[in-house]
């Protein structure tokens, strides 16, 4: 196998090609190939299985990608906002008597020859558009200290030409190219820089490693968004709207889109996506994924404490954070209460229409002057417990004017993004006080059914213009209301009653960290009841529906969920009796107030 | 691309119009042929179809085929189309004489398996011979009979069109091998098959001038969209999708001519190359030779119609959490502008990849390709989610046009097998919203409903509708809404509406100005747009009179009339309808008819077949079984559970199979049974007095049994309705009457209540009291006497029969309707004898 000689930071190219010569040389058959893995893929996963040799890997985000350097080895934390299809590409052909391979790359390294349909062999690859996750709170996204350790070799004199090309123009690779080279002919520039096949000897560091002015050019700051291209991977694993951390091979095909004399040639199948992307020159990076994880809410705290939750450390954390979202809620124990198994709620089975789990809340009396002073502590102190946040207040212009389903673009062959399409675990506050008299436009009725369609159901449709595709999301939905809010029928509604008006105090980071790590932990954790404890549940449903004939399916639903949050938040796996009658007894706490 | 695959340039530009087609064949361009056909040379007069498919683009290496290496190898290569083209520059001096059935020794097809003799026989014999098997019974060797495509033939050359639409199918019965073959290597198996049509119609018309090509269809298998994967480049497939992009017209340029600005020499046409025009740089003229001034001609030149469409995968493709996927389609000259975006479409061609180049200078290519699916045929397919019986209106004659039977036979063998089930009605209900709990007999009713009767329209044109309607009434959160969703999940097609916001003209039709054209047009409503479906109606207490008032037409009539505005029409709305509503004080009222308790005029009402009161009753069985449903919908792993229940799609197919295939009639003993059955219904309505007169089924009602029994032989897949059929059909209306039509205060059912909203029971009661009231108004008054205030005369009432209680708005009425005979007047509260 490759020896260490190979750097897999700075040049995993090489050791790709390596490994598809050895496993060449070693009687793999490459026609027959057809784009598995011949154990690079080992070799990453092998490497990057230890975690700090991970976290050498630079992030990319918008703040580093002016330091990351192509070709060379990066992560990406986002999610999946669209999928573009899958793209075929030359995967492997012979040079002369050798074969080559362009997997993990947007350009052969060698010249393919025209027309040998003998020796070239077709793979394919899919192609993932991918976002930093919407309403990512500032304490989950990473630090990136690591990236700048590992740029700060190259960085010092680069920043300051990057400044003055950040300034001029987009354009700024022709101005760096210029910079170095000193010569006026781009065309011949990127030429040059691919490597010419005489000074490639096997494996060899391509010269964009060596010099720190090949970083990806036309790449600016605000362009956070990225491409995947996945290899080796079946459909199912990745799903719009989820969140992954990708690692790859960074790289940008300036060249694919300067290409504007070929336009004309190609300009038939130019609906193919990616020639839409730059609004002008702004390029998306293109990451050529080796190894992707799915990432979980504890994923995103910064110093991973990796414990059991005990039963006492959880019930320690859980009465102060009960007692944190009290304060937050002016004293109010009961309102505290249902936030807190509000925070826990997750969609844990769909059954048909239903979405069993979801327990969405809605603080009502939330007059002009509780929500001003609430409204907005809540929603900070929601946004540093819960990794992604988002707050809709909702009036009538915005319901008139937001965009909130994800709308297919078929000019672009993309899929628009919308204020709803949401991760998976996403908290939303809808903030209904503002909402007054109005009269909403074919677009507010739109968006109004949406958003209840999304309570109701935790689905979301996504427009394709010629029909509407369901799309199951699973959000916790908390609506601030003066009254019972009609627009938005939340699983459970609480009056909430103010007693006092703290100021949030400071909390120290290790609990919040502590906190998150709570919420995240007992979140995932399975449930279930045992048959005693069933018997004993149907009995009280039995008797409370006789004793109340208005009760509802909705009203045991939402019991049996409370009942599961109550169990999971002391970080039980099953239900017991005391817990059901604590969820009962909330619930009759409630009831009292809507009286 | 050009330059590999051009042994075969089939031309693509000739029309797709199937002969189904209603369009006309207006666009024919005999000239712009002609005129081709003189500039070519070409020994067996067809026409040069020099234009490969991809003049445009470059190599498309293949995954394990190759045409053409670095040498041409000992087989030789076969130039799969007479004509030179000028493509394929290496081979073209030999394609002249490549058509040469005495050529001597088997000729391959370069790197294939393809012997060119053989396909062409292959394919001369399945044209030749070809029969559909009805009438190939008679044997195969039958020759005085003319096989199918013979006969298309003749019918293309005297239409004088440009194409023969060729089953896959078909090939594929007459010979499996070629159809292999020709499915694997499209290309070169589809040169020849136009070269042996054009053969073949050259030797029926010698004069024939078109190039007539082979539009293949109907393939045996289809691929999803999202298989699409390298090995299949270059073969033929057909894939389902819908159309959401086109783009505008291209005209391409297949030939070009130019002439010299000085001395204005013309040059000879030139072809394309590449994708490319070679522009002469010095005038051709010997004379002249000037240099550069060449310019085009462009009205000279010949162009060809080119369209690029984006196909992308229908919804029910994707899988959940992914987005659809799409591919663009290459269509040429008569394919173009066949589809609109928004149409569903099936379309057979051939998947190509066309790569890349880094510049239009460089030969370099980049390592990505560009894939696409060059159009052979396109079908538009329906829009329905399932397919509903049309057979009575699909235009007969052109047999199965637009509607193609979608079930493959495995499927249709599986749905056979599920209806022999002997449980299989219990099996249904159960799958039917599996998760509403209880309610059996209105899942039965609903399912009856999903199933539908057969519609019968007489000679007379008197016409019965087959549709079904259900009206659930209940509390609330007795899961209607609910079910009213599921149905319309599974119904073919349908509209989800809700009462409320529903106007009259939203339901059944509108006339707008056309925004663009200022034209008045109609615009279909939900009840018109749910025509063979299932209009679901939520909320249809809160609906406006006036909305509900045009519901009378749809339901029993089922068409929707409408006269405005210049237009008058009258459209088929055939659809059932399930209509849901609160009773209107919340809850309902039990000590109320349902009339009172919804307030729905009772002419709308009786239309509905089966009425269902959801009441929730306080039962501690139904609830304990309620409270176990929730808690194993919360505690239960849903994966494991309720293994028994169809899953939603072979519920689908299941009712659309028998929709549309099944039509069951009435034996002589279901109707016989129908007959004392419902004999006996109105029997008992005498059973108390001679004086009542209870209606409890009226001819309404026999339609209902008729139409149910049917729904029930149909869920067996039966052709016949049997006895139990017409008793079930009794049980279920029966259940469904005596929870709506039971009469409160007798307890029978009485069919009064529905369709005059009194039941007899009261009616008695109201003739008494009007009998009363004139009598104490004779005892007590006289006529031109002192007049009465209404107050005594109940006071009165009262005292004479202790036991009755009356209600000042019962003597209300009363006295009205006495007034109206004439016999009392009345001025606000005080009556008078007159």
């Amino acid at each position: 196998m490759v020896g260490p000689q190979y750097d897999l930071l700075a040049n995993p190219l090489g050791v790709i090609r390596s490994t598809f010569d050895t496993a060449i040389s070693t009687g793999s058959d490459p026609t027959s190939l057809n784009g598995r893995d011949w154990g690079a893929i080992d070799h990453f996963r092998h490497f990057l299985s230890d975690q700090s040799q991970l976290s050498q890997v630079p992030l990319l985000t918008a703040a580093t990608i002016k330091y990351v350097k192509p070709n060379t080895l990066v992560r990406f934390r986002g999610m999946i906002q669209d999928m573009l299809g899958n793209e075929f590409y030359v995967g492997t052909f012979k040079d002369g008597s050798v074969w080559r391979t362009n997997k993990f790359t947007d350009f052969a390294q060698y010249p393919i020859p025209v027309g040998s349909s003998v020796h070239t062999r077709i793979w394919e690859r899919r192609l993932l558009y991918c976002v930093p996750i919407p309403g990512l709170s500032p304490w989950a996204e990473s630090t990136p200290e690591t990236v700048a350790d590992v740029s700060m070799d190259c960085t010092s004199d680069q920043r300051e030409k990057r400044r003055r090309g950040d300034d001029e123009s987009s354009d700024m690779h022709v101005e760096n190219d210029e910079v170095v080279e000193g010569s006026p002919n781009t065309k011949r520039m990127r030429e040059g820089e691919r490597p010419s096949p005489a000074s490639q000897s096997q494996g060899a560091v391509p010269e964009t490693a060596g010099s720190c002015t090949n970083l990806i050019p036309g790449l600016n700051g605000n362009s956070s968004n990225c491409i995947v291209k996945i290899y080796d991977t079946p459909e199912s694993e990745l799903r719009l709207n989820d969140i992954f951390e990708f690692v790859g091979i960074l790289t940008s095909d300036l060249e694919l889109q300067d290409d504007s004399e070929d336009r004309d040639l190609l300009n038939e199948f130019s609906e193919d996506p990616l020639h839409h992307f730059p609004p002008n020159k702004v390029q998306v990076p293109r990451l050529h994924c080796l190894i992707h994880r799915k990432l979980s809410i504890l994923d995103f705290l910064q110093n991973k404490p990796i414990i059991e939750p005990k039963p006492d450390m959880v019930k320690s954390i859980r009465e102060s954070l009960l007692k944190h979202l009290s304060t937050v809620l002016g004293n109010d124990d009961v309102a505290a209460h249902f936030m807190l198994l509000h925070l826990l709620s997750k969609v844990q089975a769909r059954v048909d229409a239903i979405a069993v789990g979801k327990f969405s809340v809605n603080f009502t009396c939330f007059s002009k002057e509780i929500a001003s002073i609430f409204g907005k502590q809540l929603n900070h102190s929601v946004k540093n417990l819960v990794p992604f946040t988002h707050c809709i207040p909702l009036t009538v212009e915005y319901l008139n004017t937001a965009s909130l389903a994800p709308k297919k673009n078929y000019d672009k062959n993309r899929l628009e993004t919308g204020v709803l399409q949401l991760a998976e675990g996403s908290h939303l506050i809808v903030d209904e006080t503002q909402l007054e008299a109005g009269t909403l436009n074919s677009v507010g009725v739109e968006n109004a059914s949406l958003l209840k369609n999304l309570m109701e159901m935790q689905r979301v449709d996504y427009d394709f213009r010629f029909y509407k595709m369901e799309m199951a999301t699973d959000v916790q939905l908390l609506v601030l209301s003066e009254g019972k809010s009609n627009i938005l029928p939340a699983d459970v509604i609480v009056p909430i009653r103010p007693s006092a008006t703290n100021c949030s105090e400071a909390v120290p980071a290790e609990t919040l960290e502590a906190w998150r790590w709570y919420l995240g932990t007992v979140r995932q954790l399975p449930h279930c009841m045992e048959s005693g404890m069933e018997k004993m549940v149907e009995g009280d449903l039995v008797e409370a529906i006789q004793a109340d004939r208005s009760l509802s399916i909705q009203d045991f639903s939402r019991w049996l969920t409370m009942g599961r949050l109550m169990s999971l938040s002391y970080g039980e796996t099953s239900m017991s009796l005391e817990h059901w009658q604590m969820a009962k007894e909330l619930e009759r706490l409630r009831r009292e107030r809507l009286k | 691309m050009a330059s590999n695959s051009s042994p075969m340039d089939f031309d693509p530009s000739s029309p797709d119009i199937p002969p189904s087609s209603p369009i006309p064949n207006t666009v024919s361009t005999p000239g712009r042929r002609r005129r081709r056909q003189s500039t070519t040379p070409s020994a067996y007069g067809t026409p040069q179809g020099n234009r490969s498919r991809l003049a445009s683009s470059d190599a498309t290496p293949t995954p394990s085929r190759h045409r053409r290496g670095g040498g041409i190898p000992s087989g030789r290569r076969v130039p799969a189309t007479p004509t030179s083209t000028s493509d394929d520059v290496p081979m073209s001096s030999e394609g002249g004489d490549g058509y040469d059935m005495d050529d001597a020794g088997p000729t391959y097809v370069w790197g294939t398996n393809i012997s060119v003799e053989d396909v062409n026989d292959a394919i001369q014999r399945f044209l030749k011979h070809f029969r559909e098997k009805s009438t190939s019974q008679g044997g195969i060797d039958d020759l005085d009979t003319e096989g199918k495509y013979e006969k298309l033939i003749k019918q293309v050359i005297e239409l004088e069109g440009e194409s023969i639409d060729v089953d896959a199918r078909d090939v594929f019965d007459h010979d499996p091998d070629l159809y292999t073959k020709m499915v694997r290597y499209p290309l070169e198996v589809l040169a020849i098959f136009d070269m042996v049509l054009m053969n073949m119609v050259t030797r029926m018309k010698p004069m024939f001038e078109k190039h007539v090509q082979a539009r293949i269809f109907n393939l045996k298998t289809s691929t999803s969209m999202r298989n699409l994967n390298p090995s299949d480049v270059e073969r033929m497939i057909s894939m389902k999708g819908m159309i959401i992009r086109s783009s505008s017209i291209i005209p391409e340029i297949r030939e070009a001519i130019f002439r010299c600005l000085v001395c204005g020499y013309c040059s000879d046409p030139v072809l394309v190359e590449r994708g490319r025009i070679a522009e002469p740089t010095v005038c051709l003229r010997e004379e002249c030779q000037s240099r550069n001034s060449m310019t085009l001609v462009h009205n000279r030149c010949k162009f060809t119609d080119k369209q690029i469409v984006r196909l992308q995968e229908t919804p029910d493709e994707i899988p959940e959490g992914g987005t659809p996927h799409t591919v663009s389609l290459l269509m040429h000259d008569k394919l173009v502008d066949t589809g609109k975006p928004g149409d569903r479409v099936e379309v057979t061609g051939i998947y190509r990849a066309m790569s890349v180049r880094v510049g239009p200078t460089q030969r370099t290519v980049k390592s990505l390709f560009k894939t696409y699916i060059d159009c052979l045929h396109i079908k538009k397919t329906s829009k329905s989610r399932m397919l509903v019986e049309d057979a009575m209106e699909a235009d007969n004659g052109q047999g199965r046009s637009a509607e193609e039977v979608i079930f493959s036979e495995e499927k249709v063998a599986q749905l056979k097998e599920l209806s022999k089930q002997p449980d299989i009605y219990e099996r249904l209900t159960k799958s039917l919203a599996p998760n509403i709990w209880e309610l059996d007999d209105v899942k039965k009713g609903l399912l009856c409903q999903l199933f539908g009767g057969n519609a019968l329209k007489l000679a007379t044109g008197a016409s019965f509708r087959g549709d079904i309607n259900v009206l659930l009434v209940g509390d609330p959160g007795t899961s209607k809404s609910q079910l009213l969703q599921y149905i319309h999940k599974l119904s073919p097609r349908g509209i989800y509406t809700s009462g409320r916001g529903s106007s009259a003209v939203g339901l059944t039709a509108y006339v707008a100005k056309d925004p663009e054209t200022g034209e008045t047009v109609l615009e279909s409503g939900a009840l018109v747009l749910s025509d063979r479906g299932i209009c679901c109606i939520d909320e249809f207490d809160k609906m406006s009179d006036n909305a509900r008032s045009m519901l009378h037409e749809v339901m029993e009539q089922q068409t929707v009339s409408i006269a405005k505005a210049g237009i008058i029409a009258s459209l088929n709305a055939r659809t059932s309808v399930l209509a849901c509503a609160n009773p209107s004080g919340s809850r309902y009222n039990p000590r109320l008819s349902v009339i009172d308790n919804i307030h729905l005029p009772p002419t709308l009402l009786s239309r509905f077949d089966l009425i269902y009161l959801l009441l929730d009753k306080a039962d501690e069985q139904t609830d304990r079984r309620l409270a176990k449903h929730i808690v194993s919908l919360h505690f239960k792993d849903h994966e494991t559970m309720e293994q028994d229940v169809l899953d939603i799609s072979t519920l689908t197919d299941y009712v659309s199979y028998a929709r549309k295939h099944i039509h069951p009639q009435l034996s002589d003993e279901a109707a016989d049974e129908l007959i004392t059955g419902y004999v006996k219904i109105r029997g008992r309505g005498k059973f108390t007095g001679s004086s009542k007169k209870v209606i409890t089924a009226t001819p309404r009602q026999i339609e209902s049994l008729l139409r149910l029994s049917e729904a029930l032989a149909r869920i067996r897949f039966s052709e016949w309705v049997e006895k139990h059929d017409v008793l079930e059909a009794f049980r279920l209306l029966e259940v469904a009457m005596q929870q709506s039509a039971m009469d409160i205060k007798t307890g029978t059912i009485d069919m009064d209540l529905i369709t005059t909203g009194v039941s007899a029971s009261e009616r008695i009661r109201r003739e008494n009291l009007i009998q009363d009231t004139r009598n104490i108004i004779m005892e007590k008054m006289q006529i031109g006497g002192r007049s009465m205030r209404l107050l005594e005369i109940l006071e009165e009432l009262k005292n004479q029969s202790p036991g009755n209680e009356i209600h000042l708005n019962d003597l209300r009425n009363a006295v009205s309707t006495l007034a109206s005979e004439g016999f009392l007047s009345t001025a606000g509260d005080s009556v008078k004898r007159t």
